[in-house]
């Protein structure tokens, strides 16, 4: 917030206090706020301890009890990814930030234009000009403008990042399931509550652009960015005994999609779709029909195995590669035809 | 709240794991049936993390699936050889209770009506009363099976080209106890709610429905009751697929979900797939409740006990497309997991 500000000592004040990026609460200084987030957002419903950080307490739940941590508990729809490292005020990204003291400045006015009508008093101190104008850290244009140049460069990079997976995928409610879902999709911190621009107009790819992460000063121990995350120490946790060869499933780095399967990623029952059988998943259906040769459906002739090869690698190609890809031959099947399982009926 | 341990078996199948089973009488006896010939008998000791090796059968070819019988003594085995086999546990006795001609592919045992369901890629099912010395019934199936599940009164089989066959075991029984086969006939005909080749059935321990899984990544829950409100009930979703890397031309690398088991006493299930995580759903919410730390290689198969106290889990390398020299050996582990209270707990519909 690099403007000048002036005026009311009131709303700076509140503007001044901090508050939760999980659930938008504010508090009297920041120790009770990081106490706040230790037991309603970092804490492991498993054993009860409390970390400094949701990327400290999915280290602890993976190492501790070989768990992932889906989300953040007790957080808004919207703030519930472990994208984003938060530490007290810490690691919120920018633009929530403004958002937060968008709300804070139109509740603040909102509640003071009330009281003026209720009192027939002018507000105290000022001198007779309209204070909202001058007292605004930005205004609401100003504001939006920037989220909408923000709006733009995440559309941007996911159309290109992201392709098939994200494009396959459901984004709306098709089924009853997904208003109910207790997994929206966090989109590494780019999923705002709708509030803000309406329908935001695409912007050049190339424009600059509030970075969604905390620029600048280094966070506290314990709270590194969710960049650092696979190499932090282990907040805590207990030294880890084996070394996983796969790389943590909780970490990705925010200017690309989430690895969809993981935790939160519209992959998982997001995008349930409710009458599978009825409606087919859609999208699936159109990019296998474009590649023809899978013929899901009874009574089709059984394709060779040859075929189910060639399909994988069109799949691969189509940005979907199916590790196991034959639709009638099962793999127990094929392995029953190796020499070494192969059993021959004695005459 | 008691915290949740993860520990391996010790003297795992030398090959690719097939099925694990736990006893419906005595909760800490796991049952594993393997690539390698043979099944495995272990036993879970409470408190001390670990899971004994107690004896092995072994057999002429590898068995694909195994379960329980009316006791904790009594296991019956489907072999590549074509034979459905009675094992006593105790004893190490093997009898052949039939013959199909070709692999049998899974084995059900129902101990409501004491009824054993044999499924093979003859296109057949043998309906046994392993009580008795009679031969068991046959019955055609439209295609190949690949799983099989039973609930207190129902069985499912899924088969070739997304054929999914109901029958009811009150019906079965008394057929059997009139040797009519004729009389059996599927109690449902569906079409697979997955569009791809099945690849495992659990049903929910309550009776009501059943959950598939295929070789894409995905998953479909749905009801037995024939109504319009409990078929508008059926959903499906995609899970255990990867991003794959940006050099390789990202995307999705989607895996086949292998196991599926259902909690006996939350009504929860378990998913295990080719990316080697396992993860626990709420059938009711339709959201997933934990997933689990990465296994080391692909989920073969999956159990809970039948006090809901542990989760076993058959690790080894996945088959995959294209798969000439396919091993197990020595990668082929069975971790069991002790589950904290309420760990697989749902919070049931919202
Ligand atoms: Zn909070
Ligand atoms: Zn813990």
């Amino acid at each position: 917030m690099g403007k000048k500000k002036r005026g009311h000592p009131d709303i700076e004040e509140i503007l001044a206090r901090p508050w939760c990026y999980y659930c938008e609460r504010d508090f009297e200084d920041l120790k009770l706020l990081i106490s706040h987030q230790k037991a309603k957002h970092f804490k492991c419903d498993r054993c009860g301890k409390r970390l400094n950080t949701a990327g400290g307490l999915s280290v602890h739940m993976n190492q501790v009890h070989k768990e992932s941590l889906d989300k953040v508990e007790n957080a808004l729809p919207n703030r519930q990814g472990l994208e984003i490292e938060i530490f007290g005020m810490e690691g919120v990204p920018e633009d929530v930030l403004q958002q937060h003291q968008q709300r804070i400045i139109t509740n603040f006015y909102t509640a003071q234009a009330e009281r003026r009508a209720a009192t027939g008093n002018p507000p105290p101190g000022q001198n007779g000009q309209g204070p909202a104008k001058k007292i605004k850290i930005e205004t609401p244009e100003e504001i939006k403008r920037r989220l909408a140049v923000h709006r733009a460069k995440v559309a941007t990079q996911k159309a290109a990042g992201a392709n098939g997976a994200v494009a396959s995928m459901p984004a709306d409610g098709q089924s009853p399931a997904q208003g109910a879902s207790p997994f929206p999709p966090p989109q590494a911190g780019f999923s705002y509550p709708p509030a803000g621009a309406p329908g935001a107009p695409p912007f050049p790819p190339a424009q600059t652009y509030p970075a969604a992460f905390p620029p600048g000063p280094s966070p506290p121990p314990g709270a590194a960015s969710a960049f650092n995350l696979p190499a932090r120490p282990p907040s805590g946790a207990p030294p880890a005994g084996a070394a996983l060869p796969q790389r943590p499933p909780y970490f990705y780095n925010g200017a690309s999609a989430p690895p969809p399967g993981y935790p939160g990623s519209p992959s998982t029952v997001d995008e349930l779709v409710a009458g599978a059988a009825r409606q087919g998943d859609d999208i699936d259906q159109l990019i296998r029909m474009a590649e023809k040769g899978i013929k899901p459906g009874k009574g089709a002739a059984p394709t060779e195995e040859a075929g189910g090869e060639k399909k994988s690698k069109k799949d691969k190609e189509k940005n979907m590669r199916m590790v196991y890809a034959d639709t009638e031959v099962s793999p127990e099947e094929k392995m029953a035809l190796l020499p070494k399982y192969r059993f021959a009926i004695e005459a | 709240m008691a915290p949740s341990t993860q520990f391996e078996a010790a003297q795992p199948p030398s090959d690719a794991i097939s099925a694990l089973v736990f006893s419906p009488d005595s909760p800490n006896r796991l049952l594993v049936s393997s690539w390698d010939k043979n099944v495995y008998l272990y036993e879970v000791v409470d408190g001390a993390d670990e899971a004994k090796l107690v004896n092995q059968y072994e057999h002429r070819a590898p068995v694909l699936d195994v379960c329980f019988g009316a006791n904790r003594d009594e296991a019956f085995t489907a072999g590549l050889d074509q034979q459905v086999k009675k094992i006593d546990l105790a004893t190490g006795e093997q009898t052949v209770l039939s013959k199909h001609s070709q692999a049998v592919r899974c084995v059900v045992f129902s101990p409501e009506h004491s009824i054993l369901i044999s499924a093979s890629w003859d296109n057949s099912l043998h309906i046994h009363n392993p009580s008795s010395s009679d031969p068991p019934i046959t019955i055609q199936l439209p295609g190949k099976p690949h799983a099989m599940a039973a609930s207190p009164s129902k069985v499912v089989v899924a088969m070739t080209a997304r054929l999914v066959h109901i029958y009811d075991l009150p019906n079965i029984a008394s057929a059997l106890a009139s040797g009519s086969a004729s009389s059996i006939q599927p109690w449902q005909q569906r079409e697979s709610s997955l569009k791809f080749l099945t690849r495992a059935v659990a049903c929910m321990p309550n009776d009501a429905g059943y959950a598939t899984s295929s070789i894409e990544g995905r998953v479909a829950v749905e009801w037995f009751e024939d109504t319009a409100e409990s078929q508008a009930r059926k959903y499906a979703f995609k899970c255990h697929r990867q991003a794959a890397p940006e050099d390789e031309g990202g995307g999705d690398i989607v895996y086949p979900v292998n196991a599926l088991t259902f909690h006996p006493v939350y009504g929860t299930f378990a998913s295990g797939g080719g990316d080697g995580t396992v993860a626990l759903w709420d059938a009711e919410a339709k959201r997933r409740m934990r997933q689990y730390q990465k296994f080391p290689d692909s989920v073969a198969a999956l159990a809970f006990s039948k006090d809901g106290k542990y989760l076993a889990i058959g690790v080894c390398p996945g088959f995959e497309t294209g798969m000439e020299n396919y091993s197990g050996e020595g990668k082929t582990k069975i971790f069991l997991r002790e589950l904290g209270e309420t760990e697989a707990k749902g919070k049931g519909a919202k």
